[in-house]
C-alpha cells in the first residue's frame, strides 16, 4: 500500500515544482499537473478497495516517526478512504471541467488548484487540531483565489465575502484550539477528546469546543451565518462552484464528524437543529429563487445542512450511520457538481433560460438524474439513505425532526420539478447550446456513477437487498435505444410487459392478481396507440415503462421497503408521462407535489409502523397498536393522494385532462389503481387494530369525493377535463366500498376498480383520439361527430351505458353491489349520497356524447374521418371484455368474494348459476341475475329494432338542418348545438356545493410559503458587513442559548 | 309450480297487452278529467288509441341518423323492461313476469336505459330545443331520485329486502300493513319523488306541453311518435304499479291493480291540476329541499321502529 504521506507530499510538491516544470513547456506542465492528480486518485482508491475487498483495517500513520502528541499522526480508515477517493477523483474531474478557467489564468491557477486538493486531503486525514486548522486555511486561501481569479465583479466580491467569513471562522477557529490546548496541553484529536471527557465542567472548555464547534459549522455554511455564502455559489464561476459545494464541502463535513466527540451533548443537540433548520430554511427560501446557481447554492446549504443533522445525530443513528451519511454524501456530491458544471455549460442565468437544452435530451436526462438523485427517487443512494434515517428517528420518537425533514423535502420537490418543467414546456428559445467536450465528460462520468452508486448503496442497506433492479435495468435500456423508431420500440415495451405478465401471474393471489391484470393488461391496451406515432417520440417509452415498472413493483412488494421503492418509482415515471402533454407543466407540478407529499405521508407511516413492531414486512402493519391511529392516518392520506379524494383532488382534472391522448388512460385508468390497491393491502392489514372510526370517516370521504367530483364533471366544458372530474368520483365509490369493510363491500370496491379501468380506458381512449384529431379539448367545439366517426361513437356509447350503471352492462354490477353494501351495514346517508351521485352522472355522460357526437356538426369539421385505428384496436378489445364481464361476472367476482371471505366474512354473496343474491338472517336480501338480465335486453331490443326497421323502412334520410327552430331554419351549426354551459339551471340551484373552496385552501398554503420565502430571503441582502454581523449574532446568539441552560 | 320459459314469456305479454290497453285508456280519462277542471268537454276516452294509429299509418317519414332511429327504441325498451322485471299481481305464477332477475335497484336504474336512449336520439336530430329539454330532464331527475332513494332505503331497512316481491309480501296481511302506514314518511318522499318521476305540473317543464314546444317528442312523428306513445302508456302504469308495490301493499289481482294504479296515477294529476309549473331550477332547488328532509326523517324512522 502506498503511504497516503504521499498524496500530501505529491501534492505539496508538484504545487512548488510546477513553475520550474513550466520551463518545459505548458504541454508538459499540464500533463504533469494531470499526472499528479490521476496519482493522488490512485492512491486513495487503492486504499478504498484495500478496505472494501480485503477486509483491512484502519491504519495510524506518524510522520517524522514520533508518535504523537510530539508529531502529527493522519488517520487512514474507510471512511478516510471513501472521502479522499470521492475528493480526488471529484477534483480529477473538475480539472478537467474547468480546464480552460484555469488555461486562462496561467500556471498560477494549476498551483492554486493542487493546494486546493491538498487541503482537503488533509482536512479529512489529519487526527491534529492545528493541523486541521492549517489545512482549512490552505483550502480556504485556495478557494479565495481560484474564486477571485475571475474578473467578473460579481466572481470578486464573492471571493472577498468569502475571505472575510472564511476569516472570522479562523478566528474563531484558532481561539478554540488556544482554549482547548490551555486545558487540554495537547493538539492531538484524540487526546484531546479523552481529555475534554475526562476534565468535567470546565467553563474555558465550554467555550473552547463551542468556538471550535462553531468556527467549523460556519464553514459549513449553516443558517443564518451564510449570507456570503450564497454570494459565493452564485458570483464564482460554476467550476469552482462545483468543488466548493462537492468536494471542500465533503472535507468540511469530516472535520466537523472529528470534532463533534469534543462537544456535550447539549452542543450536539444544538448542532442537530441548527442542520434540521439550515435545510428547512434553505429549501424554503430557493423556492422563489431564479438564479440559477443562486438556487443551487441554496439547495447545496440545503443539502449540507441535512447532513450536519446526520452527522450530530450519529449517536443515534449507530451502526446505520455510515450508510446514511454516505448515501446522502455521494448523491449530493455527484449531482450537485454535475448541477454546477451543467449550469457551466448551459450558461443560463436564470432558470427558465434552461428551456434552451429542451432540444437536448442528453442534457435534460442528466439534468433529471441529478434532480432526482437531489430529492431521493429511487434508485439513487439518497433514497435507501433517507429511508433509513427516517425509520431510526422514528425508532427514537424524534416526530418532529421527522415533520421537517420532510417538509423541507417536499420544498425541495417543488422547485426542482418546476425548474423540470420550465426546461420541458417553456417556449422554445433561439439560443444554442455550445457543448464542449471537456466540460461535458465529467457531467456523464458523475451521472454515470449516480446510477452505480445507486445500485450499490441501496443494496448494501439490509432492506435494499430484496430489491428488483432488473425491470428498472429494462428502463435503462430503453433510455440508451431511445434513437430506434417508435414501432419498434412500441413493440418492445409491450412484449417485455407481455412477458413479465407471463412470469409474474402464476404465482400472485386473487387480489394480486387482479390488480397486476390491471396494470399488465392495462400497459398493453395503453400502448397500443403508439403505433399510430410517427417518428422516434423521444422520451416516452423509458418513463413509460418506468411507470410501469413501479406498478408491478407495487404487486411484487412484501416489506416496507420495497413498496415505497416502487412507489416513488411509479411516481417520477407517471410525472415524466404527464410533463410530455402541451399544456401539462403546471399541472405535472402539483401531482408530483401531492404524489410526493403522500409518498412523505407513507414513509411517515411505515417508519410509524417498523418502530413499534420492529418488522419490515407489510403485513405487519397488523401488529401496530400504540401509534394505530397515527400510522392508518399517514398511509390512509398517503394513497388517498393517489386516489385523488376530495380535498387532495386537485392536481388530477389538470394532469389527466393535459396529458397526451395515450396517456390519459394510463394515468387515470390504470395509475389511480395503485392508490386503490394500496388502500387495500392497509385496510386489509389494519382492519383488526381498533380504527373502526376511521373506516366511517372514511366512507363519509369517499361518498363526498363521489357526489362533487361528478357534479364538478357536470359543468366542465373540456372533454378529458370532465372524463378526469369522473375518476374522482369513481374513485370515491371506490374509497366508500372499501371503508364499509364488509364482503359485498370489497366485491363492490374490486369491480369497481376492474369496471373504472375498462370504461375509463374506453372513454379516454376515445376521446382523446378525437381530441388529438379536432385539436381541441372544448366540447362546444366539436358535435356532429356521429357520422363521421362511427366507431368511436359506439365506443363511447357503450363506455357511458357502462359507466352510469345502466343495465345490463357491467357497471350496474357496481351500483347493485354498492345499494346491498350500504344498506346492509347501515350507511344509510353516505349511501343516499352515493346513489343521488349516481345518478349525477348521467349530467355530464349525456353532455359528454352528445356534445361530441350528435347535434350539428362544425363547418370545419364536414371533412373528419375516422380516428387512427390503433385508438380503436385497444377499444374494441376492452368492449368485447365488458360484454363478457357484464353477462357473467361469477367468473371474477365469485373468487374475489372467497378470496376475502376470511378476512371479510360478513355479507356475502351467493351465487346461484348466474344469479347473484345477498341474504340477511337467512332471508333474501338483493338478488341480480346479469345473464338473464342481458338476454331479456337483448331480445327485447331485437324485437323492437325489427319492428321499426319493418314499419319505418320507407324513411327518408334527411340532412342536417332539415329542422324549424322558431320557425326558421338554422343556418350556422353553433347556433343550433346546446352544449355550452349546458346546466346551467342545474348550478343555479346547486351550484353552491362546488365552490374551489379546496383549491382556495391549496392556493393560499403555496401563497404562504412562497411570500414567506420571498420575504425572508431578504434577510440576504449582499452586503458583507451585514453577513458579518449574522455571523456574530449566530454565534453569540447560540452561546447565549446554550450557556443559559435551555438545553 | 314453475312456468315453463314458453308460458312465462307469453304471459308477460298477456300482462304487457293489459297493462298497454289499460294505460291507452287511463290517459285517456286523466286528459278527460283534466279538460274538465279546465270547463272544456274534452276528448274520447280512446283518444290515445287514434293518436298511435294514426302515427304508425303516416305515409312519409325521415331519419336523421342511426341514433335518432334507436332513440325510440330505447325508450319502449326501457318502459318495457320496466315491466318485464317488475312483479305485477302478488301471489300470481302468471303475472310476476321476470321479477326474479333482480331487485329494487335494477328497476331504479333500469329506468334510465330508455331515457339515455331516448335523450341521444333527440340529440342526433339536430334541434337545440330538445337538447333543452334534455337537459332540463336529467336535471330534475338527478334530483328527483334523492327522496326516492331515501325512500327506498327506508323500505329496505324496514323490510330487509330489496326484492320488490318480498317487499310486497311483506306488506300483505290487512291495509294497516302497508308501507303507507307502517312508515308514512316515507311514503309521502316516495310520492313527492313520484311527481318528478311522472312529469305532470309542476314538474313538467321538461317535457313538451303543446305551448312549450321542447323536449325529445317534438323530434319525433310518425312510427317513431307511436312507439314513444305506446311507451308512455306502459310506463305509466309501470311506474304507478312500481309505487304500488312498494308503498301500498300490491295488488293480488288485476282489478285490485287497477283500483290502486289508477288513484296513484291520479294523485300526480290532481297535483298537476292544482299546482303551476316550476322552473327547473326551481324544481331542482325544491328536491334537495322539502323531499330531501322527508326522506331523511322517513330513513330515520324505519331505523327506529326497527
Amino acid at each position: 500500500m502506498v503511504n497516503p504521506i504521499y498524496i500530501i507530499a505529491i501534492l505539496l510538491g508538484l504545487g512548488f515544482l510546477l513553475p520550474s516544470i513550466n520551463k518545459a513547456g505548458i504541454k508538459v506542465t499540464v500533463t504533469i499537473f494531470f499526472l499528479g492528480i490521476i496519482a493522488v486518485t490512485a492512491i486513495s482508491y487503492q486504499w478504498l478497495s484495500a478496505f472494501l475487498i480485503d477486509g483491512q483495517q484502519a491504519v495510524q500513520i506518524f510522520t517524522a516517526g514520533f508518535k504523537p502528541p510530539m508529531s502529527i499522526n493522519l488517520q487512514m480508515g474507510l471512511n478516510e478512504a471513501v472521502l479522499i477517493t470521492l475528493i480526488n477523483f471529484g477534483a480529477l474531474l473538475g480539472a478537467i471541467y474547468s480546464f480552460k478557467y484555469f488555461a486562462e489564468n496561467g500556471i498560477q491557477a494549476l498551483v492554486v488548484f493542487l493546494l486546493f486538493i491538498l487541503g482537503m486531503n488533509g482536512l479529512v486525514l489529519t487526527r491534529d487540531i492545528f493541523n486541521i486548522f492549517v489545512f482549512l486555511e490552505i483550502t480556504s486561501i485556495a478557494t479565495y483565489i481560484l474564486i477571485g481569479m475571475d474578473l467578473r465583479l460579481k466572481s470578486l466580491s464573492a471571493g472577498f465575502k468569502y475571505m472575510i467569513a472564511g476569516g472570522i471562522a479562523s478566528v474563531f477557529l484558532l481561539l478554540g484550539i488556544i482554549l482547548i490546548y490551555s486545558k487540554t496541553g495537547t493538539l492531538n484529536l484524540d487526546g484531546m477528546i479523552a481529555a475534554v471527557s475526562a476534565a468535567g465542567s470546565s467553563q474555558i472548555l465550554f467555550v473552547g469546543v463551542f468556538i471550535l464547534i462553531f468556527s467549523v459549522v460556519i464553514e459549513l455554511k449553516v443558517f443564518p451565518a451564510n449570507g456570503w455564502a450564497l454570494d459565493v455559489y452564485e458570483g464564482s464561476d460554476t467550476g469552482i462552484s462545483a468543488m466548493i459545494s462537492a468536494t471542500s464541502a465533503t472535507a468540511l463535513l469530516f472535520v466537523l464528524y472529528k470534532v463533534l466527540p469534543l462537544a456535550s451533548i447539549d452542543l450536539t443537540k444544538m448542532i442537530v437543529i441548527i442542520g434540521v433548520l439550515t435545510f428547512v430554511v434553505s429549501n424554503l427560501f430557493a423556492i422563489m429563487q431564479k438564479s440559477t446557481n443562486r438556487l443551487l447554492g441554496y439547495s447545496s446549504i440545503g443539502q449540507i445542512g441535512l447532513l450536519v443533522f446526520v452527522i450530530a445525530s450519529k449517536d443515534i443513528l449507530g451502526d446505520n450511520f455510515e450508510k446514511i451519511f454516505f448515501g446522502l454524501l455521494i448523491s449530493h456530491f455527484l449531482a450537485k457538481a454535475g448541477l454546477f458544471w451543467l449550469s457551466g455549460i448551459v450558461k443560463a442565468e436564470k432558470i427558465q433560460d434552461w428551456v434552451k437544452i429542451k432540444k437536448h435530451p442528453i442534457l435534460i436526462f442528466m439534468f433529471g438524474t441529478f434532480i432526482l438523485a437531489l430529492m431521493g427517487f429511487p434508485p439513487f443512494p439518497s433514497l435507501a439513505a433517507k429511508w433509513s434515517l427516517v425509520m431510526i428517528l422514528a425508532e427514537n420518537g424524534s416526530f418532529l425532526w421527522i415533520s421537517l425533514v420532510i417538509l423541507a423535502s417536499i420544498l425541495e420537490v417543488l422547485y426542482l420539478f418546476r425548474w423540470f418543467g420550465y426546461i420541458l414546456k417553456l417556449e422554445d428559445s433561439e439560443e444554442k447550446v455550445e457543448k464542449p467536450q471537456h466540460q461535458l465528460h465529467p457531467v456523464y462520468i458523475v451521472t454515470l456513477l449516480l446510477y452505480v452508486a445507486g445500485f450499490y448503496i441501496t443494496r448494501s442497506f439490509d432492506a435494499g437487498l430484496s430489491i428488483n433492479f432488473i425491470p428498472l435495468a429494462f428502463v435503462g435500456i430503453l433510455f440508451l435505444i431511445d434513437f430506434l423508431p417508435v414501432y419498434i420500440k412500441n413493440t418492445l415495451v409491450m412484449i417485455a410487459v407481455s412477458y413479465y405478465g407471463y412470469i409474474l401471474v402464476p404465482g400472485l393471489d386473487t387480489l394480486k392478481l387482479i390488480f397486476a391484470l390491471i396494470f399488465l393488461v392495462g400497459g398493453i391496451l395503453t400502448f397500443i396507440p403508439g403505433y399510430s406515432v410517427k417518428g422516434k417520440r423521444i422520451g416516452f417509452y423509458p418513463v413509460a415503462a418506468m411507470m410501469y415498472v413501479g406498478l408491478i413493483g407495487l404487486i411484487e412488494a412484501e416489506t416496507f421497503f420495497q413498496f415505497f421503492f416502487a412507489w416513488e418509482i411509479m411516481t417520477a415515471g407517471s410525472y415524466f408521462l404527464i410533463l410530455r402533454g402541451k399544456r401539462s407543466m403546471s399541472h405535472a407540478l402539483s401531482y408530483i407535489l401531492f404524489s410526493a407529499g403522500g409518498a412523505y405521508l407513507i414513509l411517515f407511516g411505515f417508519a410509524l409502523s417498523g418502530a413499534e413492531t420492529g418488522s419490515i414486512l407489510l403485513t405487519s402493519l397488523s401488529e401496530v397498536h400504540i401509534y394505530a391511529t397515527m400510522v392508518f392516518i399517514l398511509l390512509a392520506l398517503g394513497f388517498m393522494t393517489k386516489t385523488a379524494s376530495i380535498g387532495l383532488h386537485i392536481w388530477l382534472p389538470g394532469a389527466h385532462a393535459e396529458a397526451e391522448s395515450d396517456v390519459s388512460p394510463m394515468v387515470s385508468a390504470v395509475l389511480l389503481k395503485a392508490g386503490v390497491f394500496g388502500l387495500i393491502i392497509l385496510f386489509i392489514a389494519m382492519r383488526n387494530n381498533d380504527v373502526s372510526n376511521l373506516f366511517y370517516i372514511l366512507g363519509w370521504v369517499g361518498a363526498i369525493t363521489a357526489l362533487l367530483g361528478n357534479l364538478i364533471a357536470s359543468f366542465q366544458e373540456d372533454a378529458k377535463k370532465l372524463l378526469a372530474y369522473s375518476s374522482i368520483a369513481q374513485l370515491g365509490y371506490i374509497l366508500f366500498a372499501l371503508a364499509i369493510m364488509t364482503n359485498v363491500g370489497w366485491l363492490a370496491a374490486i369491480w369497481y376498480s376492474i369496471t373504472h379501468f375498462l370504461y375509463k380506458a374506453l372513454l379516454f381512449l376515445a376521446v382523446g383520439a378525437i381530441v388529438l384529431k379536432l385539436k381541441t379539448h372544448k366540447m362546444y367545439e366539436m358535435g356532429g361527430l356521429i357520422k363521421k366517426m362511427p366507431m368511436s361513437f359506439i365506443s363511447v356509447l357503450i363506455g357511458i351505458i357502462a359507466l352510469s350503471g345502466v343495465p345490463p352492462l357491467a357497471g350496474f354490477g357496481g351500483k347493485w353491489l354498492l345499494y346491498n353494501a350500504f344498506i346492509l351495514k347501515g350507511w344509510y346517508f353516505q349511501g343516499a349520497i352515493i346513489a343521488f351521485s349516481g345518478v349525477v352522472a348521467f349530467l355530464y355522460l349525456f353532455k359528454l356524447i352528445y356534445s361530441i357526437f350528435l347535434g350539428p356538426i362544425k363547418d370545419k369539421h364536414r371533412k373528419m374521418t375516422e380516428v387512427s385505428v390503433w385508438y380503436l384496436i385497444p377499444q374494441y378489445l376492452i368492449i368485447a371484455t365488458l360484454m363478457v364481464l357484464s353477462s357473467k361476472p361469477r367468473m371474477i367476482l365469485e373468487k374475489v368474494g372467497l378470496y376475502f371471505k376470511e378476512i371479510l366474512p360478513e355479507n356475502t354473496v351467493v351465487w346461484n348459476g348466474d344469479a347473484a343474491s345477498t341474504f340477511v338472517n337467512g332471508k333474501l336480501f338483493g338478488v341480480w341475475d346479469p345473464f338473464y338480465i342481458m338476454i331479456i335486453v337483448c331480445v327485447m331490443f331485437a324485437v323492437l329494432l325489427g319492428f321499426l326497421l319493418f314499419a319505418s323502412r320507407k324513411a327518408t334520410k334527411v340532412e342536417m338542418f332539415n329542422i324549424v327552430y322558431s320557425a326558421e331554419r338554422p343556418e350556422s351549426p353553433q347556433t343550433a348545438h346546446f352544449s355550452y354551459n349546458m346546466f346551467s339551471h342545474y348550478r343555479k340551484a346547486l351550484g353552491f356545493l362546488v365552490l374551489p373552496l379546496v383549491t382556495n385552501f391549496w392556493n393560499f398554503i403555496t401563497d404562504l410559503f412562497h411570500s414567506s420565502s420571498d420575504f425572508f430571503r431578504k434577510f440576504y441582502n449582499g452586503n458583507a458587513q451585514v453577513y458579518i454581523m449574522h455571523i456574530i449574532g449566530f454565534v453569540v446568539f447560540f452561546y447565549f442559548i446554550l450557556n443559559g441552560g435551555i438545553f | 309450480m314453475e312456468l315453463t320459459l314458453t308460458s312465462r314469456i307469453l304471459y308477460s305479454l298477456l300482462g304487457l297487452f293489459i297493462v298497454f290497453n289499460y294505460g291507452l285508456l287511463q290517459s285517456g280519462v286523466m286528459r278527460k278529467i283534466v279538460a274538465r277542471v279546465a270547463g272544456r268537454y274534452g276528448i274520447p276516452v280512446y283518444q290515445s288509441y287514434f293518436d298511435i294509429i294514426k302515427n304508425l299509418a303516416k305515409r312519409s317519414q325521415i331519419t336523421h341518423g342511426i341514433m335518432f332511429y334507436l332513440g325510440p327504441i330505447f325508450r319502449l325498451g326501457g318502459g318495457i323492461g320496466l315491466f318485464l322485471f317488475m312483479p305485477m299481481i302478488f301471489g300470481s305464477i302468471y303475472f310476476k313476469n321476470f321479477s326474479f332477475t333482480g331487485d329494487i335497484v335494477l328497476l331504479m336504474y333500469f329506468q334510465f336505459f330508455g331515457m339515455l336512449g331516448m335523450a341521444l336520439g333527440a340529440g342526433e336530430a339536430g334541434h337545440p330545443n330538445s337538447t333543452i329539454g334534455i337537459s332540463r330532464g336529467l336535471a330534475q331527475f338527478t334530483t328527483v331520485e334523492i327522496s326516492f332513494t331515501l325512500a327506498i332505503i327506508a323500505i329496505a331497512i324496514q323490510y330487509q329486502t330489496l326484492s320488490v316481491y318480498n317487499i310486497v309480501a311483506a306488506q300483505q296481511g290487512g291495509i294497516l300493513h302497508w308501507t303507507l302506514f307502517q312508515n308514512p314518511v316515507a311514503t309521502l318522499a316516495g310520492m313527492l319523488s313520484f311527481l318528478g318521476i311522472m312529469r305532470h305540473a309542476p314538474f313538467n317543464v321538461v317535457m313538451a306541453p303543446q305551448e312549450i314546444p321542447i323536449g325529445p317528442p317534438t323530434e319525433y312523428h310518425s312510427t317513431y311518435l307511436g312507439m314513444l306513445q305506446s311507451n308512455r302508456a306502459i310506463l305509466h302504469i309501470v311506474e304507478s304499479a312500481l309505487f304500488m308495490n312498494l308503498f301500498f301493499g300490491g295488488a293480488t289481482n288485476w282489478i285490485e291493480f287497477i283500483v290502486k294504479t289508477f288513484f296513484i296515477y291520479f294523485t300526480t294529476v290532481f297535483v298537476g291540476v292544482v299546482f303551476p309549473r316550476y322552473r327547473v331550477d326551481q324544481s331542482v332547488a325544491w328536491f334537495v329541499k322539502v323531499p330531501l328532509v322527508i326522506g331523511v326523517l322517513g330513513v330515520i324512522y324505519a331505523t327506529y321502529i326497527n
